[in-house]
């Protein structure tokens, strides 16, 4: 009896230390663009398009190029692999995944956070009236 | 008004006949039990009450309910009209709780049969008590003038012509102004996925609450054996409901959203995945238990925890706690919400386990007389492993509330967390799924084991040994199939000799067939899919992915907003015509993409649409301007003066509405000034350029890139397109079309996993109501 609950207790000790090492490993940390130029770590800054700037896709590298802010008001040029996310237009807010190199923040993963349904906005109603 | 009355007069039904019931159980009295049934008829009219006076609304377009107006309006079909009853959190909790309310109906019925009625339907009437009480904190019934009273609240005199309006005080003078049209149905909704997905998930959600019921009227009896027997056939469902709704909205995902795959780790993905994974473990104790006594606290700790994990799921996503961490916008719904959702887990969270903890010393402990090779200790690690595979999700799914915590910044996991972390844990579950299913009860002869193991496992091996020729190389994932080929082996095997014998009794073959498929359907479709981004110009073949070959033949419109692209498809000599889609949508102000699927037997050809380049203009040399810089341009001194944006402008562009910046050029020929201006024009983010000339039209300026610095506007600059507009330009070039292309090898396997599974549960759902039924 007792070394089945030694083994039981050994298992769930493995997989717990297992499972919190990949949790850290996996870890994108959220931050600004002044963290991710600092440290060249794979990180998520979530900031505003910057719609007065050139935004266009790069047919030959297939890479999607814009400008972008943090909330620190940071403006850093951001390449991402693939073409202009869904919804990048009407995105109120956006989170890019990836790391500072070579003067640009080479993003492999942009969220859209689309203004919400949710947040019925009184200059819609005007229009509906 | 009547909505919200009978909202809350559903509530105060639900709060009696849980008083009833308590008092009912408590004195064994049949009065009372009458009362808590009769309460809770009540509560079943007011809600289908509610819940249809909410269509109706609908239906009439009542938009001066905020949520009506919300999330339809006038333009839509019927199928989806009534889909906008839950596109919101308002409506999708009314769903939830009329699914709620006539599960309980049903539960009603089949306890009052077994004697259980009033404890199991006491804990049913707190469950729908939470759901009506967020009704009340998120009412669906909210009048737009309370939602928005600075835009339609108005005293004095009614403007002439004015029909869209009430009276509130006509003594004092007051009106409200409703709008004659609603917001609409984001689009992305618009589709006979909307009608069907959320409609099972929703189901699957209400029935998940069914095992928590019978655990804690269970303990509160003092039944620690019988309750599993009438509960087993719930849990069932509700894995088989759930489990549908989890990947129908993979295969929506999938289809048309173009997410470019069924699964993505999403916590709105995982918030279902989670429960279901928890009910599943259950299923398998409860056998246990059904069969030889033992498991009797895993079993109340498996019910009581999925249900938690249903509300903390629901937490996580209807909450804002998640915020900026996911796809889906997740908006706070207000503080109310918040600790109704965070204080609903802790209320039935210490209910189940305080209840448990103080039934846990009396409970029998049963020694558990089974060996290492039993078919209990078999299905107690499948349990095990799947409660660890769960565990391992909602630590995923909340890092964002873990790293909060520790280190005051909210962070997501990549999705690698999820796939490092589950794919020991399939593998795991694969080769339990397959011998499991040769164990006996109680104890197995070790060398029958063996014996029996022969032939799967030499398949297995031999499957392994093809797929090593293929060029199968990764090591884990290789290990993987030869595991989940060995479970679909011994599966196929065993069904078969039930399914001679006696077909009802196969459902847990079946199902265990269906999970093989899934994994193997993971793994050819996920990790070896092929992906590429290619560029097509109109009318010139391309070739990708080794032996296709795609050509764009060009696009027409289908509707006002969609334009279908059509791609010509070659392979193995053999031509395709697809058809992917691109919205450009007015409601959402953005672009939508549909993607379209080549369905072959053994593999999906999957193009999703990126973008379409127009031919490029021609712009001749391109020269950039610092800000009051002064150029010489063919003859003519050029100076950049200033941007043209005017705080109008700037308005427009903050609230998102399209606006226009200008570059004012001073330009100087033969002694004579002149200030001209191309424009940029930007549109819901669809950019042109306007080109100006000279007032001779002999050069023709074109923006092509602003840089307005922000800190320094001396150091701002514009990049400027000079060419001769009477220059021939070269032939123009085609219309270029972006797309994604990817195989998904043997994609067909989920589904079919897919489906085969489902087939299995609703096998054990039959038998085991049968068993149910009967008495023993």
């Amino acid at each position: 009896m007792k070394v089945k609950i030694i083994v039981a207790a050994a298992v769930i000790v493995a997989a717990l230390i297992f499972g919190a090492v990949s949790f850290v490993e996996t870890n994108v940390e959220y931050t600004d663009f002044q963290h991710a130029v600092d440290t060249g770590k794979k990180v998520q800054v979530k900031g505003e398009w910057v719609k007065s700037r050139d935004a266009a896709f790069d047919r030959s590298q297939n890479q999607f190029v814009f400008y972008m802010t943090d909330d620190n008001n940071q403006e850093l040029k951001v390449v991402l692999d693939g073409a202009k996310p869904n919804n990048f237009e009407l995105a109120k807010a956006i989170v890019v995944k990836g790391r500072y190199q070579h003067g640009y923040f080479h993003a492999t993963d942009v969220l859209t956070k689309c203004p919400s349904k949710y947040e019925a906005d009184a200059e819609t109603v005007k229009k509906t009236l | 008004m009547l909505g919200s009355f009978l909202v809350r007069f559903a509530f105060v039904g639900v709060l009696t006949s849980g008083t009833a019931y308590y008092c009912a159980q408590r004195n064994n009295s049949s009065t009372l039990l009458n009362l808590g049934r009769y309460a809770y008829s009540v509560t079943v009219a007011s809600v289908m009450s509610f819940c249809t006076l909410l269509l109706y609304y609908i239906l009439t377009h009542q938009f001066q309910y905020t949520y009506v107006w919300s999330y339809s309006s006038t333009d839509l079909p019927t199928p989806l009209l009534i889909s906008t009853f839950y596109a919101g959190q308002e409506g999708s909790f009314s769903l939830w709780t009329l699914y709620t309310t006539i599960i309980g109906v049903i539960l009603l019925q089949y306890t009052s049969r077994k004697k259980y009625e009033a404890e199991v339907m006491l804990f049913w009437s707190m469950i729908l008590g939470f759901l009506l009480l967020m009704l009340i904190v998120k009412n669906p019934f909210e009048l737009i003038w309370d939602s928005f009273p600075k835009d339609l609240l108005h005293t004095g005199a009614l403007p002439a012509g004015l029909t869209n309006f009430v009276w509130l005080d006509q003594a004092k003078g007051m009106w409200a102004q409703y709008p004659v049209e609603g917001r609409g149905l984001n689009p992305l909704l618009q589709n006979y996925w909307m009608v069907i997905h959320p409609q099972i998930l929703f189901l699957g959600f209400s029935s998940m609450a069914v095992p928590y019921a019978f655990a804690l009227a269970g303990l509160l009896h003092r039944d620690y054996q019988t309750w599993v027997k009438i509960a087993k056939p719930w849990t069932v469902f509700g894995a088989a409901v759930l489990g549908t709704g989890i990947i129908l909205g993979g295969y929506w995902a999938y289809e048309t959203l173009g997410w470019g795959g069924y699964w993505g780790w999403d916590p709105v993905e995982n918030s279902s995945l989670i429960p279901w994974l928890v009910c599943v473990s259950s299923i398998h104790t409860m056998m246990a238990q059904r069969r030889s006594g033992t498991f009797v606290r895993t079993n109340f700790v498996l019910s009581i925890l999925c249900f938690i994990m249903v509300l903390y799921s629901t937490f996580l996503t209807r909450s804002g706690v998640l915020g900026d961490t996911s796809v889906h916008s997740f908006v706070d719904p207000g503080m109310w919400a918040y600790w109704l959702l965070l204080g609903v887990i802790i209320i039935f969270g210490v209910l189940g386990v305080g209840l448990l903890l103080l039934r846990f010393k009396e409970m029998p402990k049963i020694r558990a007389e089974h060996s290492i090779y039993s078919r209990e200790f078999a299905l107690f690690l499948g349990a095990f492993t799947i409660c660890l595979a769960a565990v391992f999700v909602t630590i995923g799914t909340s890092s964002p509330i873990i790293t909060g915590i520790i280190k005051g910044k909210a962070a997501a996991v990549e999705t690698s967390f999820y796939v490092r972390t589950t794919l020991p844990l399939g593998i795991v579950i694969a080769l339990l799924a397959g011998i499991g299913q040769l164990l006996w009860w109680k104890t197995s002869n070790a060398r029958q084991l063996f014996a029996s193991l022969a032939y799967p496992l030499l398949s297995a091996v031999l499957f392994a040994i093809g797929l090593v020729i293929f060029g199968m190389k990764d090591i884990p994932i290789l290990i993987f199939s030869c595991s989940s080929a060995f479970a679909l082996f011994v599966n196929l095997l065993v069904g078969y000799r039930i399914f001679k014998g006696n077909p009802k009794y196969a459902g847990g073959a079946i199902a265990h067939i269906g999970l093989a498929l899934l994994f193997l359907g993971f793994v050819s479709s996920a990790r070896y899919d092929d992906t590429q981004t290619v560029s097509l110009e109109e009318g010139k073949p391309v070739s990708v992915l080794g032996d296709y070959t795609l050509t764009y033949l060009g696009n027409r419109p289908l509707d006002s907003e969609r334009y279908g692209f059509t791609v010509e498809v070659q392979h193995a000599e053999r031509t395709f015509t697809v058809m992917p889609v691109m919205r450009y949508s007015s409601f959402t102000n953005g672009m939508m993409r549909h993607p379209d699927i080549l369905n072959m037997y053994t593999k999906d050809f999957y193009i999703s649409p990126l973008s379409v380049e127009s031919p490029d203009d021609q712009q001749g040399e391109t020269l950039s301007f610092l800000k009051g810089e002064t150029k010489d341009v063919q003859g003519i001194k050029v100076q950049f003066v200033d941007f043209d944006f005017s705080n109008v402008e700037k308005g427009k562009m903050v609230t998102g509405s399209g606006f226009t910046i200008g570059v004012i050029l001073s330009v100087t020929k033969d002694g004579k000034s002149e200030t001209i201006k191309p424009l940029m024009k930007n549109v819901g983010g669809s950019i042109s350029y306007i080109p100006a000339s000279m007032p001779d039209d002999s050069i023709l300026f074109t923006i092509v890139k602003l840089q307005p610095n922000r800190e320094d506007p001396s150091k701002s600059m514009v990049e400027l397109g000079v060419r001769d507009p009477h220059a021939m330009s070269n032939k123009p070039k085609a219309e270029t079309l972006v797309v994604e292309a990817s195989i998904k090898p043997f994609i067909n396997l989920v589904w079919m996993g897919t489906i085969t599974l489902v087939v299995g549960f609703v096998i054990t759902i039959i038998r085991r109501v049968q068993e149910a039924r009967s008495k023993d």
